[in-house]
């Protein structure tokens, strides 16, 4: 019995001085972040301008700034410059850099490096194609983009500190487009030094730099000390690549990883109800939409009463909360919840198969002769919701539905051919529609305009046109941008440019000591407000 | 026997030739665009066109193959679509290695585990033994590698529960990432070796020879390594070359599902992106080693059995 109680007494010390020893270590303020990136081998580039995966964009934001970045609620604010002037024009952006900004060798970011960063964006020897479409309205991009010259006149460094963009036209969200990829600042010294290796990103202007790249398997980062808010924190940041999103959740749920999941590469549905009570989870509404597009150059959808009656045919309620058990949210307008301008009403065409029918006959056709070719890129759930919507139209109007299932990489091509040739295009077809930059011109304008690039179906409405081209160059009244923008959604839902479904939903898997990461909407999930108050979890 | 390896390597540019033309072929009419691939969803006619004369897309397919040619004759593979132009050779010697450890290793595994398990398997014919053995091996054949994968990582997560340790369910670069990418990449030719192991022992023990060294009054131990194992062992040989196809195409799977940099994962991706510089540098390579593997199978034949001459 004594000697019992004499080992119980050991071991208690033991214990004691252990935990003893032991709390010094926890007590250490440093930690670490296990961050997956799925859907990729490896990212594409660590060139803010030559990258072109949302993973990657994921990855750069952490490792390089732009003159501003964009917060948790999307809304601009100052990131490497520290404040801005718009000229009464809104032709002239003067930005002021921070004062001792610094990339993280600690050579300090001059307005020449802004310089050269827009150039090499838009630079066509980058052989990129993020530039050219996101800083169009720079002036002088043109030029440069066709090989005119090698100059940008648009931007220029007016002093060490500041640097002024001029823009073609004024433009209320071109600070919202500076949040993204391609106007990240780069410094032109470590380009010089190291041309074809510097876009390891030893280098960097943001809150981490690189200290490995363990190519096609992820990346460690560890925090850039003279970023002006510092991931003081955090001792490393390692960025998985897992390019199947099942295999990011077995990781993640045998302790590998803190962080699973995003916007392009959600948690796998199957997996959502296992998971959705536990804290780790979390879950917000993705800025984007699932619609129906339909060829409006081509008989019968040229006719905006076909393309009614098949928006009164569909049952948006029971596809979202039936089929897709209410893991996404049904919507009839353009815009989703959450960008700037859903908060003004749009009314939807409701779902009423009798006045479907109606519309179909006033159209002058014969459900029975009537054939429709829904094309879709196979991927994720898409084929379960195509097939929804085909009963639902040949029940509802008794018209008869093909669907053309398409491997994705030959869907965008078909895409492209029917914008380029809309006689051979596509019928119909069903596809997605995310954000890069939070603002309405980029749900209505970029993909409704008569002839944009990405109006693939050749939607056309002159007033349509007419509204959303005077909202773009409003500079600075969000009120009065949002009353046209509205009007403009209301033509284009009634019309039926899109026939809009439901807005997705982000699902990822946070783990509940991870502090300081908001996930958003956005192309690229993620947001940090303030990289000082970024935690990992303990070291196990 | 030199001949016979002499005439390999001059027919090998012959193979990579018609490789490069099937792939390069297929990918060109194939609907798809790497330029599209890259822009997502985003669409811009002017900024596709720009970038589809910069990549050289837009020149006839004779040209596009000629230049290819060109460039894989100075050992040039050319610059990634997906990657930034990066060098295709520089993506291919990171993936190679690691693909190359994970299918020796299967390989070695299948075989050192394969032919005693057949071995046992025959000699015990019609015993418990032989149906346990045989059970599992035609488990291990039919099972396809995505069905094995969930089932282990199933019990992988079990034990974790219970422990609170496990392996890694996925990742590369410790030890004990290897241990379940090679169980089942090594599953099914371990199960297709063993099948083959057996049914040719098998038909060898019915042979009139082994009756008479047995009648002869060899020591069975003899009969068994010198007589029967001898002459087992040829066919046995011959299917280590389907084996190693079996490794490749499993790579496909195994590597994106464990997430490991080789050069199947390498591939996958390639193909999805319509990255026509990888898809043809990794057809290459895997097309390579394929030839070169039955080489040395054809080579280990003539060791084994002193009456095949190869000729070529």
């Amino acid at each position: 019995m004594k000697a019992k109680r004499n080992l119980l007494l050991v071991i208690v010390s033991f214990l004691l001085v252990f935990s003893l020893a032991a709390s010094p270590i926890a007590a250490q303020d440093t930690t670490t972040l296990r961050w997956s990136i799925e859907g990729i081998t490896d990212v594409v580039s660590l060139d803010p301008a030559r990258a072109t995966d949302a993973q990657g964009f994921t990855v750069i934001g952490l490792l390089h700034a732009g003159l501003v970045r964009l917060n948790g609620a999307l809304e601009v604010e100052p990131d490497l410059a520290e404040s801005w002037v718009i000229s009464d024009d809104g032709l002239t952006y003067t930005f002021t850099l921070r004062e001792g900004a610094a990339f993280s060798d600690g050579s300090p970011v001059t307005a020449e490096d802004v310089v050269w960063s827009f150039t090499h964006a838009l630079d066509p020897a980058t052989g990129a194609w993020t530039g050219p479409y996101l800083l169009s309205n720079i002036a002088g991009s043109d030029e440069l983009v066709a090989g005119e010259t090698t100059e940008l006149s648009g931007v220029t460094a007016v002093d060490e500190r500041t640097v002024q963009i001029t823009v073609k036209q004024p433009s209320a969200y071109f600070l919202s487009q500076l949040t993204f990829g391609p106007s990240k600042v780069v410094s032109s010294a470590a380009v010089t030094a190291n041309p074809d290796t510097w876009d390891q990103a030893a280098v960097t202007s943001g809150a981490f730099s690189v200290q490995t790249w363990n190519r096609g398997q992820g990346l460690v980062l560890v925090p850039n000390p003279n970023y002006w808010q510092p991931a003081s924190q955090i001792s490393t940041l390692d960025i998985v690549f897992n390019q199947d999103s099942e295999t990011a959740f077995q990781l993640f749920r045998t302790g590998e990883l803190d962080i699973v999941g995003g916007a392009q590469n959600p948690l796998p549905a199957a997996r959502v109800p296992e998971v959705r009570d536990t804290p780790d989870f979390v879950s917000t509404n993705a800025l984007n939409v699932r619609y129906v597009a339909f060829n409006n150059l081509l008989p019968p959808f040229d006719n905006v009463l076909v393309r009614q009656a098949l928006a009164h045919a569909t049952d948006r309620e029971t596809l979202a909360n039936v089929v897709l058990d209410g893991t996404v949210t049904a919507t009839d307008r353009i815009i989703p919840p959450g960008m700037p301008g859903s908060e003004a009403p749009v009314e939807g065409l409701a779902f009423d198969p009798a006045l479907a029918q109606s519309l179909l006959a006033e159209a002058g056709i014969d459900p029975a002769t009537f054939e429709v070719t829904l094309s879709y890129g196979v991927e994720g759930d898409n084929e379960r919701i195509v097939t929804v919507l085909q009963a639902m139209w040949q029940d509802n109007l008794g018209i008869s539905v093909t669907l053309d299932p398409l491997e994705l990489s030959t869907f965008s091509s078909r895409l492209n051919d029917t914008y380029n040739d809309p006689a051979n295009g596509l019928q119909a077809y069903y596809s997605v529609w995310g954000t890069i930059y939070p603002d309405p011109q980029y749900f209505l304008s970029q993909i409704l305009q008569t002839d944009v690039g990405n109006n693939n179906g050749h939607y056309s409405n002159a007033e349509f046109d007419a509204l959303t081209q005077e909202a773009d160059v409003i500079p600075d009244d969000l009120a009065r941008r949002i009353e046209l923008y509205n009007q403009a959604e209301q033509i284009a839902v009634t019309e039926v440019g899109w026939l809009t479904l439901f807005n997705g939903q982000v699902n990822v898997l946070v783990r509940d000591c991870v502090e300081g990461v908001e996930v958003t909407g956005l192309f690229s999930a993620y947001v940090v407000p303030d990289y000082t108050a970024l935690r990992g979890c303990p070291a196990s | 026997m030199l001949r016979l390896i002499l005439r390999r390597f001059i027919s090998l540019p012959f193979v990579i030739l018609s490789v490069t033309f099937l792939t390069f072929i297929v990918s060109y009419l194939a609907p798809g665009d790497p330029i599209l691939a890259l822009m997502g969803n985003q669409r811009d006619p002017e900024i596709y066109a720009r970038l589809r004369t910069l990549y050289g897309l837009d020149l006839p397919w004779y040209q596009q193959y000629g230049e290819y040619l060109g460039g894989l004759l100075q050992g040039d593979l050319g610059l990634s679509f997906r990657f930034a132009q990066r060098p295709v050779i520089e993506l291919i010697q990171g993936g190679l290695p690691v693909s190359f450890g994970l299918g020796l290793t299967a390989l070695s595994l299948s075989v050192l585990i394969g032919i005693p398990l057949g071995l046992v398997a025959a000699l015990y014919h019609n015993t418990p033994a032989e149906r346990l053995i045989m059970a599992l091996i035609l488990a291990l054949y039919a099972i396809p590698s995505f069905v094995l994968i969930p089932i282990l990582q199933w019990i992988n997560y079990q034990v974790y529960l219970a422990t609170g340790w496990s392996l890694p369910a996925a990742g590369w670069g410790r030890p004990e990432h290897w241990v379940m990418p090679v169980v089942v990449l090594s599953a099914a030719s371990l199960g297709y070796i063993a099948r083959v192991t057996r049914s040719s022992v098998r038909e060898v023990l019915e042979q009139d020879f082994i009756r008479t060294a047995r009648a002869k009054g060899l020591p069975e131990r003899r009969v068994r390594w010198t007589h029967m194992f001898r002459n087992a062992a040829l066919p046995i040989l011959t299917v280590i070359g389907p084996a190693i196809a079996f490794l490749v195409t499993g790579a496909f799977v195994v590597e994106s599902l464990f997430s490991i940099p080789g050069i199947g994962f390498l591939s996958v991706q390639a193909i999805q992106q319509r990255d026509y510089p990888v898809i043809q540098g990794t057809t290459v390579i895997l097309a390579l080693s394929v030839v070169l593997m039955n080489l040395v199978t054809d080579l280990l034949y003539s060791v084994v059995d002193p009456r095949v001459r190869l000729e070529g």
